[in-house]
């Protein structure tokens, strides 16, 4: 079962994770009265980018060139201590929560630092935004962390993902805060509306596609890769620490597709139903989210200790 | 709706006062001081006899003032009194050479110099940068060049520039027959075919000393408002397009496909081209009126829905307010003109002072409940005037409009017209020659006119709301670009 699980994780976050973004596009098309492209669409942007060359700005250093391979690695890592359906092969790398954390923020440390070496008003524009959203984000994150790392009194993914099982979780008052709280990480990973508009042409608005502007070729195909994987990430996350899920190994299995598939129609609906907020209040949205992750510690702790 | 003029001479007079150069800058405040508001300028042939035109709007009537400009003189400039002005002067040096005196700077316009300095304004200060996006823009739209000098996310300056695709229409139309010169007014802007056609018309027929009859009139207001109803549908779906407000940017473009479809039943083609001819109108049957009404009424009762809609979207309606405000004063000052103004609370409507097209006496210039001058002022006055264009489609098509013709009235070598179209009054200046063929034509569009109101609304607010602003005003590159 450890090797099924293996196999999702690194079949399932390199192969399928662009099934996801495709997935919500397709399905805010017919929302939107579109009829929009096929989930697979992803995969032939993938394949068009991959038979083009990357071009390189002038002048630009070692920097810009290294970042998608950066970004991409450090993604890849993130998705091998992501455990599948309560269970993680042991590839010598832990599961902890906190590196995952740090991964994370290493790929966008990365693409800012390609930003900035390109010196492109607009890319440059957009890792600014998505930095200063970032120092919102990252305490978001990980205060959601904590407050699913407190019943399992550890940061091991395999272990939160397992004290988060079973119908026990959903009578604690933390767990829920915690959930809404991480749906709102949910929303700023992965770029999406209210945060974020994936689908806007508007240069001036941009946030995580500015510092793609750049690229092209295989480079872009890394990056794009890495916004699925990332979508891919998260969203496993969401299922496994804040889901519901009951029984053994296929069940659970059963739950994460399930959840997986929910969650893309949820974010379809997000995006077609709520406009781009206006971006100084984006912050204000997640300090939001940590407060409520703040709440559910919290009660957590008062809970206890009584 | 009851139109009040019936009688012989039904259009815009223009009365024309020659002015010396001394006189020029009181002339120009004598106007303002008796009510007149600027509405363009533009200068008239090259070298020794050259002119320069200045027009003044005061209700239905025109006037303007003349000015005879010498070799090597320069004209006293206006731009201090009129910043509305600051355009035509620009254009004017550019195009015909024209030297302003007592301007501070005479940055180049329509000629594209080089050197970024050369035509925008110098901001300094610590951590100010510039941004610059186009003439290519990603998506389908027109050239322009934007340069924002900003100090983080917020614009403390706008420099738009224009003209990339500037196509010589008027000084091509010269020399042509009054007929032929229609087609270069046309092609000045897809979206504003109509306006524009009817406005030089208007200008040609003073000009020729025709006036057009019943039958064309409410047939080529029939036109401006089949015009204005695909045009505010459209801007409507493009402010939602700019908060990333999905259903309502396709309710309101499949609303916009749906009047273009009618535009193409009724005329043959979806924009209006080849409707407006001199002297004549468009001939509506009877079924056709019929089908049409019924047509619109389903289109207004959808787009009423749709609006209401849209009016409880709070995550759009969160986006609205206090963004790219242009107050009434600064509206007033830039000569600011269409809803722009109208949602600054200037009741500016040409529609009220137009004796040459079919809106009654008791039209008003539409008013939103809260003025602000803000983006969502500038939508809501387009809320406001949709079922209103829509009712006046109703009244003009109650009965089948003949073909239209003209009677003949006073004729003047120089003839102006002021028409609303969507985006605001468009004025259009015709000169004939002895041998009755087109010595100048001047076209200002209601985009023209409010593309330095709309850098002017930008200044103080975040780079990224300056899509939403833009598509609040939906101002035509093209319409400048002529």
């Amino acid at each position: 079962m450890t090797a099924v699980a293996a196999l999702v994780q690194v079949l399932g976050g390199l192969a399928l994770a662009p099934l996801l973004p495709g997935t919500v596009q397709s399905l805010k098309a017919r929302l939107q009265g579109r009829r929009g492209p096929s989930p697979l669409q992803p995969y032939r942007e993938l394949r068009r980018l991959w038979g083009k060359s990357a071009a390189d700005p002038q002048p630009t250093t070692l920097l810009y060139r290294l970042a998608p391979c950066l970004v991409a690695a450090a993604t890849v890592l993130a998705l091998l201590l992501v455990p599948i359906a309560g269970r993680a092969p042991d590839w010598s790398l832990g599961n902890d929560a906190l590196v995952l954390v740090g991964l994370l923020a290493l790929g966008r440390f990365a693409l800012s630092l390609a930003s900035w070496d390109t010196g492109s008003g607009f890319a440059l524009m957009g890792s600014g935004r998505d930095l200063t959203f970032a120092v919102f984000a990252e305490p978001l994150l990980l205060l959601t962390i904590v407050v699913a790392a407190l019943p399992a009194a550890s940061t091991d993914l395999v272990a939160m993902g397992a004290a988060a099982g079973g119908s026990g979780p959903w009578g604690e008052p933390a767990h829920w805060c915690g959930a809404a709280a991480f749906a709102l990480v949910v929303l700023v990973e992965t770029g999406r509306q209210p945060i974020d508009n994936p689908d806007t042409h508007l240069e001036l608005t941009m946030i995580h596609e500015g510092p793609l502007l750049e690229y092209a070729g295989r480079d872009l195909a890394l990056l794009e890769w890495s916004a699925a994987a990332r979508h891919w990430i998260v969203l496993v996350l969401a299922v496994e620490l804040f889901g519901p899920h009951w029984g053994g190994f296929w069940e659970q299995l059963g739950w994460l597709a399930l959840g997986l598939v929910v969650l893309c129609a949820a974010l379809a609906a997000t995006e077609t139903a709520q406009a781009k907020m206006r971006i100084l209040r984006a912050p204000g949205l997640m300090a939001g989210g940590c407060a409520l992750a703040l709440v559910g510690l919290a009660s957590a702790l008062v809970g206890g200790l009584v | 709706m009851s139109p009040s003029h019936t009688a012989g001479f039904a259009r815009q007079a223009t009365e024309t006062v020659a002015v010396a150069p001394v006189g020029w800058r009181d002339a120009c405040l004598g106007e303002l001081d008796r009510g007149g508001r600027f509405c363009g300028a533009y200068a008239v042939g090259a070298g020794a006899g050259r002119r320069w035109n200045a027009l003044f709007a005061d209700g239905e009537a025109t006037r303007m003032l003349s000015l005879e400009v010498g070799e090597g003189e320069a004209v006293p400039t206006i731009v201090d009194l009129l910043p509305g002005a600051d355009w035509d002067e620009r254009e004017a040096h550019d195009l015909h050479g024209l030297d302003f005196a007592g301007r501070e700077s005479l940055r180049p316009l329509v000629a594209h110099t080089a050197a970024t300095g050369s035509w925008t304004v110098p901001v300094s200060g610590e951590g100010t940068y510039q941004v610059a996006v186009g003439p290519i823009h990603a998506g389908v739209i027109e050239s322009g060049h934007f340069r924002f000098h900003v100090v983080g996310e917020r614009i403390l300056h706008l420099d738009p520039r224009l003209f990339y695709k500037h196509r010589g229409l008027q000084r091509a139309a010269e020399g042509a027959s009054p007929e032929r010169g229609l087609a270069f007014a046309q092609r000045a802007c897809g979206a504003c075919a109509v306006a524009n056609s009817v406005a030089y018309a208007l200008a040609c027929e003073a000009a020729l000393g025709l006036v057009a009859d019943r039958e064309a009139r409410r047939g080529r207001t029939l036109l401006l408002e089949l015009e204005r109803l695909y045009n505010h549908l459209n801007d409507i779906a493009q402010i939602c397009a700019g908060v990333g407000f999905a259903p309502g940017n396709m309710a309101f473009a499949a609303l916009k496909e749906r009047a273009l479809r009618l535009n193409a039943e009724l005329v043959g083609h979806r924009f209006l081209f080849g409707t407006v001819a001199i002297g004549a109108g468009p001939e509506v049957s009877a079924a056709r009126a019929d089908a049409l009404r019924g047509a619109l009424r389903e289109l207004g009762e959808d787009a009423a829905s749709a609006w209401r809609e849209l009016s409880f979207a709070a995550s759009v309606q969160a986006r609205l307010g206090g963004v790219g405000v242009l107050s009434a004063e600064d509206a007033a000052a830039l000569g600011a003109v269409g809803p722009a103004a109208r949602a600054a609370g200037i009741a500016l409507d040409c529609r009220s002072t137009s004796p040459g097209l079919w809106y009654g006496s008791s039209f008003a210039p539409a008013a939103p409940a809260r003025p602000s001058g803000d983006v969502g002022a500038r939508l809501e006055v387009r809320g406001v005037e949709l079922p209103a264009t829509l009712e006046l489609l109703q009244e003009l098509l109650a009965e089948p409009i003949g073909a239209g013709g003209s009677d003949p009235g006073p004729a003047d070598p120089r003839g102006v017209a002021r028409v609303e179209s969507p985006r605001g009054e468009t004025v259009c200046a015709v000169e004939l020659t002895v041998a009755r063929r087109l010595g100048r034509v001047h076209l200002r569009t209601g985009s023209y006119a409010n593309w330095p109101a709309l850098a002017h609304a930008t200044a103080d607010n975040l780079l990224p709301d300056f899509p939403l602003i833009n598509k609040s005003f939906e101002l035509c590159y093209a319409c400048a670009d002529r």
